[in-house]
């Protein structure tokens, strides 16, 4: 088993970042995703979850050395759980591979939230594991090392991908000002922090008699 | 992205997939994140969508590896609830 993990950080709230996350294909950069269906969802009203199960289509390039394991097919499928917490503020996705699972395995976990130091941007964490089944171990670790490679690519390009879908929401949204109020709120609570700090350091100042005449 | 809508894998599916979609994305968007709104209110929507995706998940032989896959990994709600690091004690 050989295992991939990545942070990154977006610069946009979580809540848009979540909305965005429904609507993050198709973009140019990810062209290799064809397909995307919803297959259930659900909504826990006590615990304020958003629960969806997805079918993802992929066309994906294989190296020329596995074709002959997969008999030449074209389409490769995966199924996505995801929960978005409204109350915790954190959406976690989970994914694995249905075609070629009985060659290769793939397990990718993908959680964002809000950044606790600065809420106005998203920290997004991504870990995969990969398990090969094939009998001839040598096989195996090179399918392993090969689709750890592969996925490092993939997580770069789809990091990229998500940034510039998130760029052109996030102008259709300012338009429509669906989010104004967040930002205006976020906005607000800072500049009250700001004030509070600087009555602070005022009230400081002023024990300190330097102003004082 | 924006006005551009993902498909279906059945593109039998798109037109109602696309109409599901606008609707979820709107109340996702504007009443659940908003906390306005813990009701699914695209059902009628869905029932369209749902129905045709069924239908094409058995014609193209897709429903037996998915059934498989939510056995062999169920990903409960526990189980995220481990990933986001919020779960119960």
């Amino acid at each position: 088993m050989k295992l991939f993990e990545t942070d990154h950080y977006f610069n946009y709230p979580w809540d848009q970042v979540t909305a965005a996350n429904w609507q993050k294909y198709p973009n140019p950069i990810s062209s290799h995703v064809v397909s995307v269906d919803v297959l259930s969802r659900s909504i826990d009203v006590e615990k304020k979850t958003l629960r969806t199960e997805r079918l993802i289509g992929c066309k994906q390039a294989i190296p020329s050395w596995l074709s002959f394991l997969v008999g030449g097919q074209e389409y490769s499928y995966v199924r996505e759980v995801s929960e978005v917490d409204l109350v915790n503020k954190t959406l976690v996705m989970k994914t694995h591979n249905l075609t070629m699972n009985h060659l290769l395995l793939v397990n990718e976990t993908v959680v964002y939230k809000p950044d606790p130091q600065l809420p106005t941007r998203t920290l997004f964490n991504q870990s995969a594991e990969f398990t090969a089944y094939a009998s001839i171990s040598r096989i195996c670790d090179k399918i392993e090392d090969w689709s750890v490679e592969r996925f490092g690519q993939n997580a770069k390009t789809g990091k990229m991908a998500f940034e510039s879908v998130l760029q052109t929401l996030t102008e259709k949204w300012d338009e429509s000002g669906i989010f104004v109020n967040d930002v205006s709120n976020t906005i607000m609570k800072e500049v009250n922090e700001v004030t509070e700090k600087t009555s602070d350091v005022l009230s400081e100042v002023k024990k300190l008699g330097i102003f004082r005449r | 992205m924006g006005n551009v809508m993902s498909v279906s894998f059945a593109p039998e599916c798109t037109e109602a997939k696309n109409k599901y979609d606008d609707c979820f994305n709107k109340w996702y968007t504007e009443k659940f994140l908003q906390g306005k709104s813990l009701n699914n209110e695209c059902t009628e929507f869905w029932d369209t969508y749902i129905t045709c995706v069924d239908v094409a998940l058995a014609k193209q032989k897709i429903k037996p590896m998915l059934d498989k896959a939510r056995e062999d990994q169920p990903f409960t709600t526990e189980e995220i609830r481990n990933s986001a690091g919020t779960s119960e004690k």
